[in-house]
């Protein structure tokens, strides 16, 4: 298993409490500015804020490697992955799109 | 006019808009202006948890001012986004943006003013970069938005507290976020400031003073007799006057030289303390913190002081908030000797009141030539607690603080561990990173 996954299951593991009437989202950010993938852990109790915690910063900027690393993370967890900044853009491997449609807040 | 004498040149203030709040919408790939953000640290001693920055976008739907209000205060809503600080990246992004700046104008030239406050003297190099100053501000705005995602607001000015009153007065409220300010315009942009205390300089207590001389805005500040305001209010009072004027004689390049530095830390604890011992734990983590610190700077201190505050219930219906003390010690830099010193003032003067504020200062720095030998204590003896103190450096330099603390820190009301992660007082976020 790669570090960056390890890194990311571990801190989640941490911080999903499975509290009832609360989702729970992981979110993936195509960092431009930075060239990095940004990994944030979210959380909103029916009604409430939304909370989102810093997990991970990928600084291998490559979409092959980050396909790898979500696979990966697939495998060991059934969250949902919510992407930002990535609109236009396909996985190298699946072909698949990665973000239908662009976030109102981007 | 009397200022044509005074030093002309085009300075910048340049300060980024919301910035925490927007390093962590950036971070997010939002938009900083859009989305509805604030940070919140929510360390033990926030009592519930303390709003470091709001984004301008969550300042205009709940009206909530950065940095004063606390979490309780906030609106319930799921279009809010709550994020936790992370000092490490604001410093960080900070340093980016001074490098951006870099490229504007030479690196004397820029003084970092606060962690999103930077000021830059284009004196020499704006007319490499546009036909006027306000062009250049605003390439620089849009570089510093297309390189790092953050938008900036720049005062323009022909000396630094023009450019100051001009970022906080007008350029924050400006569409293009840019605000000028220029010897001609003082008459018409500082002396028609309604509110003393929006003025760089002027606290509710300058207010005060200034109303009792029945000045009650700039326009009356600018007119009033220089040599009353000084008798009155002393040299801040002909201060206040050239400010009002628009006259600024600072040099950027004059490097600043304390007359008599201090070391010191000091702690808000996260709940009331009423038990001795658990105080006494604290005090010691301080003096230890504070010794250190003098070690890695190679100094001695001569004057201890100890300030300790009392909890909000103490203190109201009581005359004391708090006691301050000072004691004059050989000089040293020795963990034991500070900390028993330190616990000695403690003991002197605490009677049993429950106390929230701690903090712990050595002044009278002198520099580290060589031990004194003492008639307490053998010279091995000393020479071998001083390359104790040493070692523990070392190791907490190579390793880390938690590595290694003392088993007090570990009982109950022990702050130091915890502490250790901090930045500024707040979480530098580098546990995640």
């Amino acid at each position: 298993m790669n570090k960056d996954l390890d890194v990311i299951v571990s801190r989640i593991s941490l911080l999903f409490k499975r509290i009832s009437y609360t989702q729970y989202w992981i979110e993936v950010v195509n960092d431009k500015y930075d060239k990095s993938y940004n990994v944030f852990f979210c959380q909103q109790k029916k009604g409430s804020h939304l909370r989102s915690t810093p997990v991970h910063k990928i600084d291998e900027y490559k979409l092959e490697y980050l396909e790898e690393v979500i696979t990966g993370f697939r495998k060991q967890s059934n969250l949902t992955i919510k992407y930002v900044g990535f609109t236009g853009e396909v996985w190298p491997n699946s072909q698949k799109k990665i973000q239908w449609e662009k976030n109102h807040l981007e | 006019m009397f200022t044509d004498k005074e030093p002309h040149g085009v300075f910048f203030l340049i300060d980024n808009k919301s910035f925490y709040a927007s390093c962590e919408a950036v971070e997010r790939g939002f938009n900083p202006l859009k989305v509805p953000m604030v940070v919140i640290s929510e360390a033990r001693n926030t009592n519930g948890g303390l709003i470091l920055a709001t984004s301008p976008a969550a300042k205009a739907m709940y009206n909530i001012k950065a940095n004063v209000s606390r979490k309780r205060d906030l609106p319930i809503d799921p279009r809010l986004l709550i994020v936790p600080p992370r000092m490490n990246l604001y410093i960080k992004k900070n340093l980016q943006v001074n490098g951006i700046f870099a490229k504007f104008a030479a690196e004397e030239d820029i003084l970092p003013y606060s962690i999103d406050e930077s000021l830059v003297d284009m004196t020499h190099s704006w007319h490499l970069f546009g036909d006027s100053p306000k062009d250049v501000a605003r390439l620089m705005q849009k570089t510093v938005r297309t390189e790092l995602g953050l938008y900036t607001t720049v005062g323009i000015g022909d000396n630094p507290v023009q450019a100051k009153i001009a970022l906080d007065i007008y350029a924050k409220h400006d569409a293009d976020l840019i605000g000028e300010i220029n010897y001609e315009s003082v008459p018409d942009k500082i002396w028609k400031i309604k509110h003393l205390t929006d003025v760089w300089g002027i606290g509710s207590r300058t207010e005060k003073r200034l109303n009792s001389l029945r000045i009650f805005n700039m326009n009356e500040l600018a007119h009033a007799n220089p040599y009353m305001l000084k008798q009155e209010i002393g040299i801040i009072g002909s201060q206040l006057f050239a400010t009002a004027w628009g006259v600024d004689r600072s040099n950027m390049k004059y490097k600043h030289v304390t007359k008599s530095a201090s070391i010191g830390n000091s702690q808000v604890l996260p709940r009331d303390y009423n038990q001795k011992i658990e105080i006494e734990t604290v005090i010691k983590e301080i003096g230890e913190q504070v010794a250190a610190r003098l070690r890695s700077r190679n100094k001695l201190t001569t004057h201890l002081s100890l300030s300790i505050g009392f909890s909000f219930a103490e203190a109201t219906g009581n005359e004391k908030n708090g006691f301050s003390h000072t004691i004059v010690i050989e000089p040293t830099n020795e963990d034991s000797v500070i900390t028993s010193q330190l616990l000695f003032l403690f003991e002197k003067n605490w009677v049993n009141q429950s106390v929230r504020n701690i903090a712990v200062y050595g002044s009278g720095l002198v520099e580290n030539q060589g031990q004194q030998l003492n008639i307490f204590d053998t010279p091995t003896r000393q020479i071998q607690n001083a390359k104790l103190n040493g070692v523990v450096d070392d190791i907490h330099k190579k390793f880390g603080f938690t590595k290694l603390v003392y088993a007090t820190s570990l009982k109950e009301g022990g702050t130091a561990i915890d502490r250790a992660k901090l930045v500024g007082g707040h979480s530098g976020g580098n546990s995640y990173e």
